[in-house]
């Protein structure tokens, strides 16, 4: 046993130093661009075999030293740096290429956000573009893109930003009119379209009314709406709060076709309150 | 009209026809799978399930998010996981079954012989067949563990007498390799069996010692040194071979809340328990009583027996009496009663030998018309029980709900079942997900489970305030346990669950199951706990239990000179101190 | 048989019957709670025993045995005595088991006495506690109790207009590529929170906003970090939330940190969690009279009336009490055990902690309901 070590690590030295001793260089360029076709020059002569290993693909091919090795077009299509090593018999000859993205804009992936926002909101919805050639690799070179939000019923929004390594983004406002507004991004001849919806914010003004009803009190608000006019969707919770003495009653009304309605019983010197969310709208006194 | 005369044999009855009666009555409910209508039977077959596939890994991860079955002794289990491979895991639970009460009637004839005539012990081994206790451990406990410990140990006990009374080393060998089997089996057996059914044989044997030839006598000093030395010696081999379980009782003491369990009420203010524990286990055995207590108050030597008896009797009595309470403290509100009554009744059948020969001899086919009707009536009792009240009402299907577990990634989650009683060992095998439930409420660790006396989750509401307390906290911590899913099946539980942020997702079997989902848990991780066995216990939990078992069949083996009628004779108290045919002075 | 054998078998025989009537006389406390009702002990010699044997009675579900012994019961019947303990609708308390009850006597003379019977309810979300307090009368040497029959509110016939709203969703399914273009999740806001240390450990109370325009099912877990930035533990608020948030709803919340002390405490990161639900604006629940009772027995009680026509078979109140600057100081929750039918008031009471009652300045309580069926 204690003559295996010695000799192992002597084996893996001479066996380390063999390789390094018949090492050569091989004969290629320097750079590609993706998925074009290039040839790579050996020396020696005998069969090899050709091993390219790079981000996500791995090419092994049997070939003829001392001559010209072809590698097709549409080969190496993913971005990056490639090892190459020829290997035979008796030697092995090494080098590296880099695959650079093609220039030809073939994609583009856009993300909007958010899908669902409240109207008249500034600089609220963000656009990230990113710009791809037909292989899919982030083209780093600076692009164009414009951005275009379309709002129903009022001038669209335009912008334009220039790619940096491969992604753009920008800012758009919420239109001012609830409605689904279209957010296009566009590099050359290549857009894409998303959809934001634009929903009403919060009630600008509540206002309620109150009228008797037997013992009771009818609490009616107007039609509820938000500053720019919109009106509040139903199912928007509106809470009517009606304090006498020391005591209270509340309830928490959903909107229906616009309006909150809610009977209460009536105490006479009662303060009335609405409220949704955390706006507060009218009071009122029951003096009856 | 002439009057025949009946011939009756006052020889013993032959052994293999005992045998045949076992399987007379049992193997056509073992072919039925009666017992999986039981309590407890689909515990022990999960728990064969897990030795199926691990049988060298006691953890297992389908319970409690992970627990030892190195808390529960495997014997049995194993068996059924090895004989599983030839017949899969519900007959090869039958079949250890059936083995286990084929192993109890030459258990009975065995242990008997110590007591009473060869005849009469046939005659007790031949009422085992249809002891009403035994009936409904199998066929409504489903207690595997208990059913197939007490026949080895009463198979020990012959040996333990002769070794102790005539200091024979090859009933030493053979008793000790039993005692290890049994232990292996089940533990609790053991430790209480020492007490009501070795104890009475050791005051046998010195009551004994200075009966027979002279080379046969012995002195109290020289009783008492070989019943020390054997104690000494399977307490050794006991701790050695169930290591792993002592280890984990150790270091995790039950200390958990008691779990309220019905056998500890009192049977007369709790009549339907009454009937439940005590009139179905007893049947017709009830009925002897009187001539236990006279006979066993009269003869000398059957003495020790008649206390042994008493004693179980009154433990497994549960809350009718404090006696339990007394005897048991702490360990009686963890372990069930219904074992005490079991072994009670087993303690009785000696008597019972008796009282039916002196019957048969005195009566005749009257006699036998008579006590074959008791016995089939307190079996058919106990057998029907299962069906009359059963453990589980609810028949429903478990499949439906493991396909759903197992797919679409359902099972990186663990799940909880509410409403769906012992069917939680059935789920468990059928799918990979695992729960935080279970059914063996000692080998649990969660606090939450613990803190709250509390049995199984899935029927929470059967214990109250604890029960519910119990649910709510291990839902509270669903975040914890990566515990997303649960299948109701009772609609109870729905006000908690929509309140606590539940939500039903799916619904299964026709709308009778419904799957309540609770959104943002994280997936289940193991969960890494001291308790979780090394590796060599795990060995020894896979090899010495098993093995103690094979062992003990090798070393039935050796052969015996004489027969055992022969080799522990005395005088038979139903023949030297009563007249035939006088039951009672 | 020798006189020392019989000795020895009557021996065992009478200690058997001793103990077993030992045993039964004095059950243990596991064997008492087996019990069907049926022991021996029950007395009404006293009007204290008369109410104990009652409240047995009903414990063990002997209905028609608790209902037989009353002094009163030629004025209703034993269905309309049960349903007046367990509801004639189903809610909390038809499920309800009573696991325990105090009996505190209040007034007695020679021929009528006065009890209180305080009943400790246990329903599937907790504890409910409900007192009656009834009067006794004597009839020869027993006493025998009139039992204040609530009979059920009687809903008139009518026809409430159901015109509710109803939000439904649909989710991707498994086959679509749809990515993150599926529905975005409601937009929700904690607007408050506030680290409250109670004996039991710390408690953080605080609001939760649905700000979107959808409703919204929510939660919120929190993770205490100490002061070296280590995870000291992650608690979520169970049901001390009201998980369904209709647009502008606000929710109070509160989250139980069992052991730990502020002071342990360096952060506290919140993690608000909201997703799509189907959802139905109704029942709408009306609270009213809704009143602070000072210290001791600080509490908020008030009224919940269904302004809908659809049962709501259990109610969870929760209070948010305010200090004078408007912080958040408590949120106390109580379920309500009997089921809210249309326009009949039912009545509700939240215990607030004694020492924290002195600052409550003000309140705003909702209320989130269940309907059995409501589960697919």
């Amino acid at each position: 046993m204690r003559t295996v070590i010695p000799t192992l690590l002597g084996g893996l030295a001479l066996g380390i130093t063999t390789a390094f001793a018949q090492s050569g260089d091989l004969t290629m360029p320097k750079t590609i661009e993706a998925g074009a076709a290039f040839s790579i020059q050996s020396a020696g002569s005998g069969k090899g075999t050709i091993y390219i290993a790079g981000p996500g693909q791995v090419i092994k091919q049997d070939v003829q030293l001392g001559a010209g090795i072809s590698i097709p077009a549409g080969s190496l299509y993913n971005a990056g740096h490639y090892s190459v090593w020829l290997t035979s018999d008796s030697s092995t000859q090494s080098g590296s290429i880099d695959v650079l993205p093609a220039q030809k804009l073939s994609d583009i992936t856009f993300i909007a956000k958010p899908s669902r926002l409240p109207v008249a909101l500034h600089n609220a919805i963000t656009g990230s573009v990113y710009v791809f050639d037909s292989y899919g690799n982030l083209i780093t070179k600076p692009m164009q893109i414009s951005f275009q939000l379309l709002n129903p019923g009022s001038a669209p929004q335009t912008r334009t930003a220039e790619t940096r390594h491969g992604a753009a983004w920008t800012q758009m406002d919420s239109a001012a009119r609830e409605g689904k507004a279209q957010f296009i991004a566009k590099v050359g001849d290549i857009s894409s379209t998303r959809i934001v919806g634009q929903v009403p914010g919060d009630p600008c003004t509540i206002k309620m009314n109150a009228k008797a009803a037997g013992n009771k009190i009818q609490l009616v608000t107007d039609p509820v709406k938000d500053c720019s006019g919109n009106a509040i969707p139903d199912g928007t919770i509106v809470t009517f709060t009606a304090s006498y003495g020391d005591a209270k009653s509340t309830v928490d009304v959903p909107l229906k076709k616009g309006i909150a309605s809610t009977v209460i019983p009536a105490h006479r010197g009662a303060m009335i309150s609405v409220a949704s969310g955390v706006v507060l709208g009218n009071q009122i006194r029951w003096a009856q | 009209m002439q009057k025949s005369e009946v011939h009756l044999s006052r020889r013993p009855i032959p052994l293999p026809f005992i045998l045949m009666a076992v399987l007379l009555v049992h193997l056509p409910l073992m072919v039925m799978k009666l017992p999986l209508k039981s309590y407890d039977t689909n515990f022990h077959i999960f728990f064969a399930s897990h030795y199926l596939q691990h049988w060298f890994d006691p953890w297992n991860t389908k319970w409690y998010a992970g627990f030892s079955q190195a808390t529960y002794p495997p014997l049995p289990q194993q068996w059924v996981a090895v004989i599983s491979h030839l017949m899969g895991l519900e007959y090869a639970y039958m079949l250890v079954q059936l083995i286990a009460i084929l192993l109890l009637a030459v258990g009975v004839y065995r242990f008997s012989l110590l007591w009473v005539s060869p005849r009469a012990a046939s005659l007790a081994a031949l009422a085992s067949v249809f002891l009403g206790s035994e009936s409904f451990l199998v066929y409504s406990a489903g207690q595997l563990g208990t059913t197939s410990a007490a026949p080895i140990y009463l198979n020990a006990l012959p040996f333990l007498f002769e070794w102790i009374r005539f200091g024979r080393w090859r009933a030493f060998l053979k008793a000790t390799a039993l005692f290890a089997a049994a232990a292996a089996a089940h533990h609790a057996t053991l430790i209480f069996g020492s007490f009501f059914f070795a104890l009475p044989v050791v005051a046998l044997a010195i009551l004994d010692r200075h009966e027979g030839e002279e080379d046969q006598k012995s002195s109290a000093a020289a009783l008492i040194a070989r019943t020390v030395g054997i104690v000494v010696i399977v307490t050794a081999i006991i701790a050695a071979v169930l290591l792993p379980f002592w280890i984990a009782l150790i270091h995790n003491p039950v200390t958990q809340e008691p779990i309220p369990h019905a056998s500890r009420a009192n049977y007369i203010l709790s009549p339907f328990w009454g009937i439940n524990y005590f009139i179905v286990p007893y049947g017709a055995l009830i009925l002897a009583f009187p001539f236990i207590f006279m006979r066993g108050a009269s003869v000398r030597r059957l003495r020790p027996l008649l206390i042994g008896f008493w004693v179980a009797m009154l433990v497994g009595l549960g809350g009718t009496t404090p006696v339990s309470q007394i005897v048991l403290r702490r360990a009686g509100e963890v372990i069930t009663m219904e074992r005490f009554s079991y072994w009670a009744t087993l303690l009785a059948l000696p008597f019972l030998g008796v009282l039916i020969t002196e019957l048969i001899d005195r009566y005749k086919t009257r006699a036998v018309a008579v006590v074959c009707t008791l016995a089939a009536m307190t079996c058919g009792l106990a057998v029907a029980w299962s069906t009359i009240h059963p453990p589980d009402a609810q028949e429903f299907d478990t499949k439906p709900v493991a396909d759903w577990l197992n797919r679409d990634g359902h099972n990186n989650y663990r799940y909880v079942t509410l409403g769906f009683g012992n069917k939680i060992a059935r789920l468990a095998m059928q799918t990979e997900a695992g729960s935080v439930d279970g059914e063996w409420n000692s080998g649990r660790q969660l606090p939450e489970l613990t803190a709250h006396g509390a049995g199984q989750l899935t029927s929470s509401k059967f214990f109250g305030k604890n029960g519910i307390d119990s649910l709510r906290a291990i839902l509270e911590h669903a975040d914890h346990y990566g515990l997303k899913w649960v299948f109701v099946r009772d609609h109870y539980y729905d006000p908690l669950l929509a309140f606590a942020g539940w939500r039903p997702v799916d619904n299964l079997n026709d709308r009778t199951i419904i799957v309540w989902s609770k959104d943002g848990v994280p997936p289940a991780t193991p969960i890494n706990t001291p308790q979780i066995p090394p590796h060599w216990q795990g060995l020894m939990w896979g090899i010495l239990p098993f093995g103690s078992s094979i062992l003990a069949l090798l070393v039935l083996l050796i052969p015996e000179g004489t027969p055992l009628e022969s080799r522990i004779s005395f005088p038979s108290p139903a023949e030297e101190e009563y007249a035939s045919g006088r039951l009672a002075s | 048989m020798s006189n020392g054998s019989r000795l020895l078998a009557v021996v065992l025989a009478a200690a058997t019957v001793a103990l077993v009537t030992i045993g039964t006389l004095w059950p243990s406390k596991s064997a008492a709670a087996f019990a069907s009702g049926a022991q021996f002990t029950t007395s009404a010699g006293t009007p204290e025993a008369a109410v104990r044997t009652l409240g047995e009675q009903i414990r063990a579900n002997s209905y028609g045995r608790a209902y037989e012994a009353l002094a009163n019961k030629g004025e209703f019947s034993e269905q309309q005595f049960h349903r007046d303990l367990t509801s004639g609708w189903p809610d909390l308390r038809t499920y309800a088991t009573l696991s325990d009850f105090q009996v505190q006597p209040l007034h007695a003379t020679d021929s009528e006495a006065s009890v209180r019977l305080k009943m400790q309810w246990s329903t599937v979300v907790g504890p409910s506690i409900s007192t009656r307090e009834l009067h006794l009368v004597r009839n020869g040497s027993k006493w025998q109790i009139e039992w204040p029959i609530q009979k059920e509110p009687v809903v008139p016939p009518q026809v409430i207009p159901v015109n509710y709203l109803r939000w439904d969703v649909i989710n991707r399914g498994s086959a679509d590529d749809w990515g993150a273009n599926d529905v975005e999740a409601p937009h929700v806001r904690i607007v408050d929170m506030h680290p409250v240390q109670r004996a039991e450990g710390l408690v953080l109370l605080g609001e939760l906003l649905n700000e979107d325009v959808i409703p919204a099912y929510v939660s919120v877990s929190a993770t205490l970090l100490s002061k070296d930035q280590k995870v000291i533990d992650t608690e979520g608020s169970f049901d001390n939330i009201s998980h369904q948030l209709l647009p502008k709803q606000v929710t109070p919340f509160l989250i139980r940190f069992p052991n730990v002390t502020l002071s342990q405490v360096g952060s506290v990161r919140m993690t608000p969690f909201s997703t799509l639900i189907s959802a139905s604006a109704d029942p709408v629940i009306e609270i009213q009279d809704e009143k602070l009772t000072p210290a001791p027995d600080a509490s908020l009680t008030g009224q919940l009336v269904n302004q809908s026509g659809q049962i709501a078979n259990v109610a969870h109140v929760m209070g948010t009490f305010y200090d004078q600057s408007g912080q958040v100081v408590w949120v106390g929750d109580q379920y309500v055990d009997h089921a809210l039918l249309p326009g009949t008031p039912i009545a509700f009471n939240i215990h607030i902690p004694e020492d924290l009652a002195r600052k409550v300045s003000s309140q705003r309580t909702v209320v989130a309901t269940y309907s059995f069926g409501g589960a697919q």
